[in-house]
């Protein structure tokens, strides 16, 4: 049956939001727009943190309300946890704009 | 139409509390405010550590910023002291409150020879006017005058979901339904959303203004020559769930609804008159927006919280609402309304906003938040540049 608290935003969307605890080896029925995705929790997931919804190789972007909300920092798997540890975002990274003045001087 | 209880301003303005404010334009004259305040009852104290030794962008939002407190609708009449001469001059400062129609004093501790004298004279022009405040009374008149201001504070993953959802709708129920005003701010937290946002814009100027702004804030933040992780999201955000700077950003936009953008307008600005939503250019640092909202004329704010949280005004009554099932625990004391119903109950979004309509409409009327009966608030006005 799928669950109400897991929820995604927009169908094109590659992360859901826990909105209960999540314990690993929990399998999860999401609904995501019409369909309905299955994914095997793969580590606990506390009250408001995301999960991987489908496989997210390094470098490509994690999509929340249909948009990026930045790119994954390494190979992510479906049904991992999505947190700081393995995302990156792309505005205010002046430690980028350093490293790049620093390879140009 | 409908019509609120509140106090007639001589400017054409209604004001939803009666404050008499007591305002210092420099920290040397911050501990006489403070003990003015303390012994004079029913007065606001407004310190800060700004006001002296600012170039003049930082001269200009200061003085900006505390006539916006010295002539908000809420403010019956204003005192301000000064302690010397200053960049942020004491007398035009009350000069431009008496403009305004309202009742207003300048103290000057070097012109008075003495802190205590300063002191007694500060206590002489508070208590005249907290008497004649006391002596007035609220009358009817339309919602339409009203200016609702939105913040986000401690937002987690729940905020975009559900609270932020509950005070978007509440916030055009006041410009649709009844010809107000609303406004939001926090620009560093429209990273990612700005282009769907900027499109919101009534005309081209204010389009390119917005994005013009966002730029600036990102280019303001790669100057530092760190990554701003840390500072946005927050530690706290972070433990909510949220992950990038662009994720808080997707979320705290709902609060806004879908609604046109009439203008942006710089931080401390007064709201212009017309009806509909504006947005304030500030930081996403909650006590400086909030400070800057709050001078920029909005009645009462409606603080859109995640995790909860203590955020609030002295003028401005703050409104904490929150959808997260397990935020009133963390600050009960402070949570105003509480629709986590809607996230993980049997209600819906309709009923949140309904929660909170019910609550800003009594409030506006006279009843008190949570902050305000605990007699909390913050005052911090965003710096742009060096001190000199």
């Amino acid at each position: 049956m799928v669950e109400r608290h897991i929820q995604v935003v927009e169908p094109e969307d590659n992360v859901a939001t826990a909105l209960r605890e999540i314990e690993a080896g929990e399998t999860l029925e999401v609904a995501v727009g019409d369909s309905t995705v299955t994914v095997e929790a793969l580590a606990d997931v506390e009250f408001g943190h995301k999960i991987a919804l489908e496989e997210i190789p390094a470098g490509e972007t994690i999509v929340k309300y249909g948009k990026s909300i930045g790119n994954a920092t390494e190979d992510i798997d479906a049904g991992a946890w999505v947190h700081v540890h393995n995302v990156e975002s792309n505005y205010g990274r002046g430690d980028l704009a350093a490293d790049e003045a620093e390879a140009e001087a | 139409m409908s019509e609120f209880l509140g106090y007639e301003r001589d400017d054409g303005s209604v004001g939803i509390r009666n404050h008499v404010a007591i305002i210092s334009t420099a920290p040397y004259a911050n501990d006489t405010v403070k003990r003015a305040a303390e012994i004079t009852e029913n007065t606001v104290p407004i310190t800060h550590p700004l006001g002296r030794c600012q170039t003049k962008p930082d001269v200009f939002q200061t003085y900006r910023t505390l006539l916006g407190y010295g002539t908000h609708p809420n403010v019956y009449g204003t005192v301000v002291v000064a302690h010397a001469g200053e960049i942020v001059d004491g007398d035009e400062l009350a000069s431009d409150v008496a403009e305004t129609g309202r009742p207003s004093a300048s103290i000057n501790i070097h012109e008075e020879k003495g802190v205590m004298n300063a002191l007694q004279a500060t206590v002489n022009a508070a208590q005249e006017m907290v008497l004649d405040a006391s002596d007035q009374r609220r009358v009817p008149a339309d919602y339409s005058n009203l200016t609702f201001g939105i913040n986000c504070a401690t937002s987690d993953t729940t905020s975009g979901l559900c609270q932020h959802k509950a005070t978007a709708k509440a916030v055009w129920r006041l410009i649709d339904d009844h010809g107000g005003r609303g406004v939001f701010a926090e620009t560093a937290e429209f990273f990612g959303g700005e282009h769907e946002l900027a499109e919101r814009a009534v005309n081209d100027d204010v389009k390119q203004e917005v994005l013009d702004r966002v730029e600036h804030w990102d280019q303001r933040l790669k100057d530092t020559g760190y990554d701003v992780r840390g500072a946005q999201p927050t530690p706290d955000n972070m433990d909510g769930g949220l992950t990038t700077i662009e994720e808080k950003s997707l979320g705290a936009l709902v609060k806004s609804g879908n609604g046109p953008i009439q203008d942006i307008v710089d931080y401390g600005a007064k709201i212009p008159g017309d009806s509909g939503m504006y947005i304030m250019d500030t930081p996403g640092h909650g006590a400086e927006s909030v400070t800057g909202i709050g001078a920029g004329g909005a009645h009462f704010m409606v603080i859109s919280t995640g995790q909860g949280h203590t955020l609030s005004n002295a003028i401005m009554p703050t409104i904490k609402i929150t959808g997260n099932p397990n935020s009133r625990e963390r600050v009960p004391e402070e949570t105003d309304v509480d629709v986590s119903e809607a996230l993980v109950g049997d209600e819906d979004y309709d009923w949140a906003a309904d929660q909170l309509w019910d609550n800003l409409t009594r409030i506006v009327d006279g009843k008190l938040t949570m902050s305000e009966a605990l007699g909390e608030s913050q005052f911090a006005i965003h710096r742009i540049g060096p001190s000199t």
